[in-house]
């Protein structure tokens, strides 16, 4: 894989980590990112393949066309989420986690099984939009931002505090009015849309969509970004995912070795910072210290 | 008393599976009143203020607020109409500046300037949270948790507060700081139904008391006739 490639991955992987963070920054832990981001797979493969007029004359598929997707598949997964996310955002905890996987092992058996979906081959020759890796990482990294900055938004917006009031007592967030149960659903809905934009972006990089794309395993993975870097802050995911999928590339001179190395920063990581690696008091630390070397 | 009372509760349920919680609770609360409500452990104190704001659905019995019912009511629905819930065990974001927690309790107050001058107003009655406005709310003694839980209710400008056992877990000075406030709350204006263990205390500042007994009202009646009553002094009072 070369460089530039890594760095596509890397971005995506931090976008599927903010996706996570967003349900548990009001204390629901929901595995069901996998599944957007195959939703968002699939509406680009499908309207890039099948829908000719997106195409275009040019040699590389329309900017325009791909933002359409985008708009398409954020819709679309952003309906799903609202209309799976009301009975399921009733179960917690565990169980919250269990239904989101098996919403995930859904649309993976669905989309293995029907034909629109290519079943098991799945779709192929997906256009690419630019000539070359570059062009993906530009438009990964502006992607990232913008989701950055949203992020970090909502720490001083009232849906950004009223999801911390739910996660730290959601029987006290109801007695100060708020409406715990739309906060957790905008929450559920805005991490699918991220999931669905990555998942976008993804299927015309890797040039080809199938089922595998949405699995369990991806669902452990995406979490472990999130629990890596820490989900307190936008920063800590968005490190996760970025150290996290980096790291077994920038292992592989270790040969075979790297996939336990790789295990043990993830076993030790949260051994020795159980809140992640990031926290707000961290980055208030570290803000001091920038402060005052300053001055 | 006369005119349409603020709150009426009449013929309130509530049942958690096969436990009939609370059985048949009449209360009318007109403006200003202090009304405790006593009795021991899971006598359905708290279960009557969770149905007042709508935490728990009621199984039989209205609620109506102005001579309209509840009944459809979010919880949402109860701040916004003015009934303040203080819950039970203080439950402040521990994690939360003692600015933000007074800040989230008008969460859904839109008016910049009267929050800026109903928090100026919260730290001159309570100093204590003023000289600790930046503090996490987790680093406060168990009094000062307290104060700060009913400041927190009270910056969403309810008309009605329900306070669930605000005297719990406090040493005895502190539970006369605790109620020393309240009546100064009384007199400013707010009504408070009053959930409380600690008899005595409650019903030295409440104007009316209500006793219940495994969900039944066992004993009701004004303040200084409770305090007279001889079974109650025995099985409350001690």
């Amino acid at each position: 894989m070369s460089g530039l490639s890594l760095l596509v991955q890397m971005g995506l992987a931090a976008l599927l980590a903010l996706s996570v963070s967003l349900p548990l920054r009001c204390g629901q832990l929901s595995l069901a990112t996998p599944g957007f981001y195959a939703i968002g797979g699939y509406v680009a493969a499908l309207l890039s393949t099948r829908w000719q007029a997106l195409g275009g004359a040019a040699a590389t598929y329309p900017l325009p066309s791909l933002l359409l997707e985008m708009g398409v598949a954020a819709l679309v997964a952003g309906a799903v989420a609202l209309l799976v996310g009301r009975p399921v955002l009733q179960l917690r905890g565990i169980y919250l986690a269990i239904a989101t996987i098996a919403l995930v092992e859904m649309l993976r058996v669905l989309n293995l099984n029907l034909e629109w979906s290519g079943g098991a081959v799945g779709i192929f020759a997906i256009p690419q939009p630019f000539a070359g890796p570059g062009g993906y990482l530009a438009f990964t990294v502006l992607l990232l931002a913008a989701w950055c900055w949203i992020c970090a938004r909502l720490d001083r917006m009232r849906l950004g505090r009223a999801m911390a009031a739910i996660r730290e007592d959601e029987l006290a967030a109801r007695c100060m009015g708020i409406a715990t149960t739309e906060v957790k659903l905008t929450a559920f809905v805005l991490s699918a849309v991220i999931a669905a934009l990555a998942g976008v972006v993804a299927a015309h990089f890797l040039n080809t969509w199938n089922a595998r794309q949405g699995s369990f395993d991806a669902s452990i993975t995406t979490l472990a970004f999130v629990v890596f870097g820490g989900s307190r802050t936008w920063l800590g995911p968005v490190v996760g995912g970025l150290v996290l999928t980096a790291l077994p590339e920038l292992l592989r001179p270790v040969g075979d070795l790297r996939l336990i190395v790789f295990g043990l920063v993830i076993l030790i990581g949260p051994a020795l910072f159980p809140q992640g690696l990031i926290t707000p008091e961290r980055l208030d630390w570290l803000g001091r210290a920038w402060k005052s070397q300053g001055r | 008393m006369s005119g349409t009372p603020l709150l009426a509760l009449t013929g309130l349920a509530v049942r958690y599976g096969n436990v009939q919680a609370l059985r048949e609770l009449d209360l009318e609360m007109h403006p200003g009143e202090l009304v405790a409500l006593l009795g021991s452990n899971g006598a359905g104190k708290s279960t009557t203020l969770r149905a007042i704001s709508r935490l728990v659905r009621p199984s039989a019995g209205g609620i109506t607020w102005r001579g309209r019912p509840l009944a459809r009511a979010s919880t949402e629905g109860t701040v916004r109409l003015g009934i303040g819930h203080c819950p039970e065990g203080r439950r402040v974001l521990a994690r939360q500046s003692v600015a933000t927690n007074l800040e989230l309790g008008a969460y859904l107050r839109r008016d910049r300037q009267g929050i800026r001058a109903d928090l100026e107003r919260c730290y001159e009655r309570f100093p204590r949270l003023a000289e600790r406005r930046g503090q996490r709310a987790g680093s406060l003694s168990g009094g000062e948790q307290q104060m700060l839980a009913i400041a927190r209710s009270l910056m969403g400008r309810p008309e009605l507060l329900l306070l669930d056992e605000p005297s719990l877990g406090l040493a005895p000075k502190l539970v006369a700081e605790v109620m020393a406030i309240l009546a100064e709350l009384r007199r400013d204006g707010l009504t408070i139904l009053l959930v409380e263990q600690n008899a005595l205390a409650a019903l030295a500042i409440a104007d009316r008391g209500v006793v219940l007994e495994a969900g039944s009202v066992s004993l009701r009646g004004s303040a200084a006739e409770l305090l007279a009553n001889d079974a109650l002094r025995a099985s409350y009072l001690g």
